[in-house]
């Protein structure tokens, strides 16, 4: 158990040593895995949006406006009516959580499984929901509304600033993590068939009600800020 | 004496919580739909938040037996 823990979490997780200076930049493993998925993204949208018409629309094209129109009313429902124009970020890192997930299917250890890669997200997130705080309320607004509802619970709001990133980027990284450990532990036990049936609920079901969930709350988020 | 893995499985003891929470939880989900179909979707999305927050706390659990296995 301690081996496979160590070998999930410590080894050394460099891929490419690029040299700089007198020393390395190393570029970790879970970064050139993030660039792959960017690259199958961009790819796909690419592919998916070439040639797209107004009249006469072709079968991928109404699958594609359908998926979209759902995904955007998915996820402006959550933010609500004043935060709607944030749909289009969140959207994207639902998209990316979700294919960083699911690339655990093929193999490839999932680079959401990187502290880093789920801290890094989770930032973002907290940095983008202040943000629209902000520019919602103003400076000022945005102070006072520490305050509310009452001025006694104002270090709670305060330390939410804390907790609110810690929690999104633990439940990321602990899912995934937790996913992984349990396919090594059934394939060192059972290694055929069985992996392929739980890798299902796992890697697909599970990574993707993760983003969901990631998306979910930073909207929630989001959408208590600009009320 | 080594207490190591007797104190990771107390710290995954919290899934005893998430699993009496996310139970309690998805049970009232399926009451409050049978009882009105039409408001499926925003019983579903209340159930996923109320789950994701109380599977933290099994998250935690594990996070904190990991820590405990690999730097004790």
């Amino acid at each position: 158990m301690k081996e496979l823990l160590v070998e999930l979490l410590m080894e050394d997780k460099t891929l490419i040593h690029v040299p700089f200076g007198n020393g390395f930049f190393d570029i970790a493993k879970s970064v050139v895995i993030t660039w792959i998925v960017m690259a199958i993204v961009i790819i796909a949208v690419l592919l998916l949006t070439r040639d797209l018409k107004v009249h006469n629309i072709s079968r991928r094209q109404a699958v594609l406006e359908s998926c979209v129109l759902w995904l955007r009313e998915a996820i402006g429902g959550m933010l609500g009516e004043e935060g709607a124009m944030y749909s289009d970020y969140m959207v994207t890192v639902l998209v990316f959580i979700g294919v960083s997930n699911m690339v655990g299917l093929f193999g490839v250890t999932p680079p959401t499984m990187d502290l880093n890669v789920t801290i890094a997200l989770s930032v973002m997130s907290i940095i983008l929901v202040e943000a629209a705080g902000i520019a919602k309320k103003g400076a000022k607004g945005w102070l006072k509304s520490f305050a509310e509802p009452m001025p006694v619970i104002a270090p709670m709001n305060v330390l939410e600033l804390v907790i609110r990133p810690l929690s999104l980027c633990m439940r990321l990284f602990g899912n995934i993590l937790g996913a992984t450990v349990i396919m090594e532990l059934i394939r060192s036990v059972v290694p055929i068939v069985l992996p392929a049936a739980l890798s299902l609920y796992f890697d697909l079901f599970d990574g993707a009600i993760q983003a969901y969930v990631f998306c979910f709350l930073t909207s929630l988020y989001i959408k208590e800020a600009v009320e | 004496m080594d207490l190591t893995a007797i104190g990771a499985a107390i710290a995954a003891f919290t899934g005893i919580g998430a699993g009496i929470g996310i139970g309690i939880a998805t049970s009232k989900a399926t009451d409050a739909v049978a009882r009105q179909p039409e408001a499926d979707g925003k019983i579903m999305k209340l159930l996923l938040l109320g789950c994701a927050l109380a599977e933290a706390t099994a998250i935690y659990g594990f996070v904190v037996a990991i820590m405990i296995i690999l730097f004790s």
